[in-house]
């Protein structure tokens, strides 16, 4: 007996000093296999047969004791050592590199996405073009007012015998005829993204920015699929909320012609914010860009029947509809290669 | 362009029961956008949008028309009172009186197809009714006498501007319209001195002066003024490709040009003539006092354009009938003719084909009650390079990107003196003969001086530059567009070490391994010491090295600037989606140290020469560089079996001999 009460008070004193890594040991020194604990277990053949049973039973309660008292000891370790440390949580962590990308390239990415899902491709066509694929093929005849100096970028080269001057591509509905050659006949279901140019600069206007043009050419494509496209993209890019209209409009290449309008995207179409009168929208819409079905005479150049497909076409800029879904509205910092802009994206 | 009208001017030809509001929103709906509506007094301005095919609808008269077809579709009552363009036509007996005021005119058709003019005596120069003020005013045009605001209200009403002469200032009665020649000089109304560029449309009178510019403002020498007595009444078509030329080049825009070149109706004239001539007589007490001079060099004729419904169907898909059809195009003044539709004389610039008829018929059957589908889907293959150029590009944005760079997309045009700063042959440079701006004159033929700029630009608002671009550029090729190709450029004003580990990133990132530097001095933007070339297969794919002192100097930099560019599509011919798979090796790696002097060597041909030597050789690591000591760390290893330290020595020792 009084070696177990020993053993129990050596514990406690052991207990008392005991560090978290050295718990272990002493456990496996008490409760171990070979440890303290089974050694008075084995003595139980030394103990007479009539005290064998209260010499089990004490060995237990010992046991059960020591266990007891490791555990405790344990919880209370572990709980010290949660509590141990403490550090400032607000101060900043360790700083990794932030660059950004450009706002265009974003924007492109996510409409070539929305398009890629109803099996638009994305396709490239030269920015510096011929007036023939630019123009002549476009339905729009010599004389036509975009053609004119104030309104195209010509390139200083020699005049192509058959596609005329050299120009910096005005819009990227150059690429029109070139994607119906390229793949001979309908289907057509393209998207071009690229640099546009003309010649213009104050706020809303750089003389270089950017295009996305979706043709689509097939049997059977009438106006109501173009409603359905651009309601589909308004809705993926501006918000499952916006409306879309088409008001009618006028473009060379494009019989009939439409401007959309989407729902404002400041005062969701209500015209009011906070009680005061929207200053963004005209009524509510803000003008996305111009769209239409195909003219004839473009799909002719493109060596289609246009008595068999009919397609439609729009061309918007992406600078706008980054300024209508994120507010930034000073194009010109676009291309200005300011850091200060340019970091925060 | 936007016009203004007011709601009760369109009421005295218009009768309705929609209000203006329902008139704005139906309108903007099926045709003309009314942009604003604002109330003034018991009246309403609108401010309406006016597409370029459509001047003939820039007008009350106009506005009237179109809301007499669409209100209906509404079910708001909508009909004209009176439609003068049909009904205002010259006096049959439209006799010369007495104590005649002769003109001698000479107008050519290819500048003007239409000419009516007329010489009014008796003249009383006075304010405009009331009526007219207002309503001038309303539509912000200011008001200055009776002849010149009876001149406005006859643009607002009819949309064909018109001009008045003092008849005593035209030297001989004389008229003779040419084009101008270069340097020949008028004042105009606004007592603005123009110099003309030649080729403008002028009148040039008896005494040889200049009169008017035509279209756009007429003299001040021949300007109304309170003496005036006698006047020409004067109502034209002109060449609209002159007219716009003739405002481009002279910056004289005014609201009759922004009429005239789009391209009138000769059929509006009249009206507008008759028009104006009763009110002259009756608010200035003008009294006609010449013959009428008409000249109409493009007489009506009428166009008849098949139409087929089943073609209006397939079109806007969906269907409409015949009845409709016929009577959407009869409001809008068309007429039933064999197998189609003739067009009225105010549409004769617009609509051409059976897709004008049918825009025509969609608009007013209102695209709001067409449905909304997406086109059936179908599988398009993009091409592949395409899709990898596009896929690519992206994905090394990004990485760049949270490498902590920051993507920058400068102009494809450059300055002269960028490019004679970076001693680049002007001569291979395409360049934009209209450019608005000498800084973007110049297509790039590199982007190596854009990001050297923005780095300058960008100097003192933050302190580390780690910048990059992916652009085109566009070097010229004999008879053919130019071979534009996409560049990758990244600049730094930090050190060589961190330019080359982006580098490497990106390599890592398209999983390119075998690339080599060669060692160069012959790129002209570089250091002579600081630069190589990369080579992947057989295809030099750029250059990396530090901006030479030269070009920092000539740009005004601060900082030295290190450079790379690669041709994009070069290096992605090489791109793979993995890096080759390795076996992991079971057995151990005894690394050995070594430190070398480094002006002795190249470490790229070391490594190169050390891989080719020993089949142990796993890796060189470079520990550090202090001074010219070079400290490396050997990894050895064999895939057969676990090798000693000794055998490690000695084939550490095998290399030292190299």
């Amino acid at each position: 007996m009084l070696n177990q009460e020993k053993i129990l008070l050596d514990l406690q004193q052991a207990l008392e000093k005991v560090t978290l890594s050295d718990l272990e040991n002493l456990q496996i020194k008490y409760l171990g296999r070979n440890g303290l604990v089974n050694d008075l277990f084995q003595k139980i053949k030394e103990v007479s047969p009539a005290e064998k049973k209260a010499y089990g039973e004490s060995i237990n309660r010992l046991k059960e004791k020591v266990t007891a008292l490791i555990l405790a000891k344990k919880e209370e370790l572990v709980t010290k050592e949660d509590n141990a440390e403490k550090i400032d949580v607000t101060l900043p962590g360790k700083n990794y590199p932030q660059g950004s990308l450009h706002l265009i390239t974003q924007g492109i990415n996510e409409i070539s996405q929305i398009f890629e899902k109803i099996g638009f491709i994305r396709m490239s066509y030269p920015e510096v073009e011929w007036e023939y694929f630019s123009f002549a093929s476009l339905n729009m005849p010599a004389d036509h007012p975009a053609r004119d100096d104030f309104e195209t970028s010509f390139i200083d080269f020699p005049e192509h015998s058959e596609y005329g001057k050299m120009v910096l591509t005005p819009h990227t509905s150059s690429g029109q005829v070139r994607e119906m050659w390229r793949l001979g006949k309908p289907p057509i279901r393209m998207i071009n993204i690229s640099k546009t140019y003309r010649p213009n600069y104050d706020a809303t206007h750089t003389p270089m920015f950017y295009q996305f043009e979706g043709l689509c050419v097939d049997k059977g494509i009438n106006i109501t699929h173009l409603k359905g496209t651009i309601d589909y993209f308004a809705k993926a890019y501006f918000g499952e909320d916006v409306q879309t209209r088409l008001r009618p409009h006028h473009f060379q290449f494009t019989e009939p012609s439409f401007e959309v309008d989407v729902t404002c995207t400041v005062c969701r179409g209500k015209c009011e914010v906070d009680g005061k009168k929207c200053k963004v929208c005209k009524s509510g819409w803000l003008e996305l860009g111009g769209t239409g079905m195909v003219h004839p005479n473009v799909l002719k150049e493109g060596k289609i029947d246009s008595g068999i497909y009919t397609g439609w076409a729009f061309g918007f800029g992406i600078e706008r509809v980054i300024m209508m879904k994120y507010g930034i509205n000073d194009i010109r910092y676009y291309y200005s290669g300011d850091i200060r802009f340019l970091e925060q994206f | 362009m936007n016009i203004k009208i007011t709601y009760n001017w369109l009421l005295d030809y218009l009768e309705t029961d929609a209000d203006v509001f329902e008139i704005q929103k139906y309108l903007s709906l099926c045709g003309p956008s009314v942009e604003r509506v604002d109330k003034n007094g018991d009246d309403y301005v609108m401010d309406i949008e006016i597409t370029s095919n459509r001047i003939d609808c820039a007008s009350v008269i106009g506005i009237a028309q179109e809301a007499a077809a669409i209100l209906p579709r509404f079910g708001k009552k909508a009909k004209l009172k009176k439609n003068p363009l049909t009904q205002l036509k010259f006096p049959s007996g439209f006799k010369s009186p007495v104590n005649i005021n002769q003109l001698s005119v000479n107008i050519p058709a290819e500048l003007c197809p239409r000419f009516t003019a007329v010489v009014l005596d008796n003249i009383q120069l006075k304010d405009a009714p009331d009526f007219i003020k207002k309503r001038l005013q309303l539509c912000e045009i200011k008001s200055i006498n009776n002849i010149v605001d009876i001149s406005n209200y006859l643009m607002l009403v009819f949309g064909q501007p018109s001009h008045m002469f003092d008849y005593d200032k035209i030297g001989q009665g004389k008229m003779w319209m040419r084009e101008s020649k270069k340097g020949e000089e008028i004042v105009t109304l606004d007592e603005k001195k123009i110099t003309l560029p030649g080729g403008d449309m002028i009148i040039e009178d008896g005494d040889k002066k200049i009169v008017d510019l035509c279209g756009i403002m007429g003299g001040l020498n021949s300007a109304i003024s309170n003496t005036t007595k006698r006047v020409v009444f004067f109502v034209q078509t002109y060449n609209k490709n002159k007219i716009r030329k003739s405002v481009m080049l002279t910056n004289q825009r005014t609201v009759a040009s922004t009429f005239f070149e789009k391209g009138l109706d000769e059929e509006r004239v009249e009206p507008t003539f008759v028009y104006g001539l009763e009110l002259l007589e009756k608010y200035a007490g003008a009294k006609i006092s010449s013959p009428l001079y008409d000249l109409n060099y493009k007489p009506e004729t009428k166009r008849v354009i098949d139409l087929n419904i089943a073609d209006v169907n397939r079109i806007i898909g969906v269907e409409i009938k015949d009845s409709e059809v016929k009577e959407i195009l009869e409001n809008l003044g068309f007429e039933i003719a064999e197998n189609g539709f003739s067009v009225p004389p105010s549409r004769k610039n617009d609509v051409f084909i059976k897709e004008d008829l049918i825009e025509e018929i969609a608009r007013i059957y209102g695209y709001h009650n067409l449905p909304s589908e997406l086109p059936p889907m179908v599988y398009i293959k993009q091409p592949e390079e395409i899709e990898q150029i596009f896929s690519l590009q992206y994905k090394i944005k990004l990485l760049l990107k949270h490498l902590g760079l920051n993507e920058m997309m400068n102009y494809s045009m450059i300055s002269k003196e960028l490019i004679t700063n970076f001693d680049l042959n002007l001569k291979k440079h395409l360049d934009v003969k209209n450019t608005i701006s000498d800084d973007i004159k110049y297509l790039r033929l590199s982007l190596i001086p854009s990001l050297a700029k923005n780095i300058k630009d960008n100097e003192g608002k933050k302190s580390c530059l780690q910048i990059f671009e992916i652009a085109k550029v566009y070097p010229q090729r004999e008879n053919e567009l130019p071979d534009e190709r996409l560049k990758l450029a990244v600049a730094v004003n930090t050190d060589f070490d961190d330019l080359k580990g982006i580098m490497q990133q990106i390599f890592h990132e398209l999983c390119i391994v075998d690339y080599e530097l060669k060692v160069n001095s012959s790129n002209r933007f570089f250091h002579s010491g600081i630069q190589t070339q990369v080579k992947i297969g057989q295809d030099i794919v750029g250059e990396v090295g530090k901006l030479k002192e030269s070009y920092r100097q000539n740009l005004g930099l601060k900082s030295e600037v290190y450079l790379l560019e690669f041709d994009l599509q070069t290096v992605i011919k090489y791109q793979q989606n993995l890096l080759p798979y390795r076996p992991v090796n079971p057995f151990a790696v005894i690394k050995l140290d070594l430190t070398l002097n480094a002006d002795k060597i190249v470490f790229g041909e070391l490594k190169k020469t050390a891989f080719a030597k020993s089949q142990l050789l796993q890796k060189i690591e470079v520990l550090g560089k202090y001074q010219n000591k070079l400290s490396l760390r050997f990894y050895f290893s064999s895939s057969e079996k676990n090798i000693t330290q000794k055998e490690a020595e000695a084939e550490l020792e095998n290399l030292k001999k190299i």
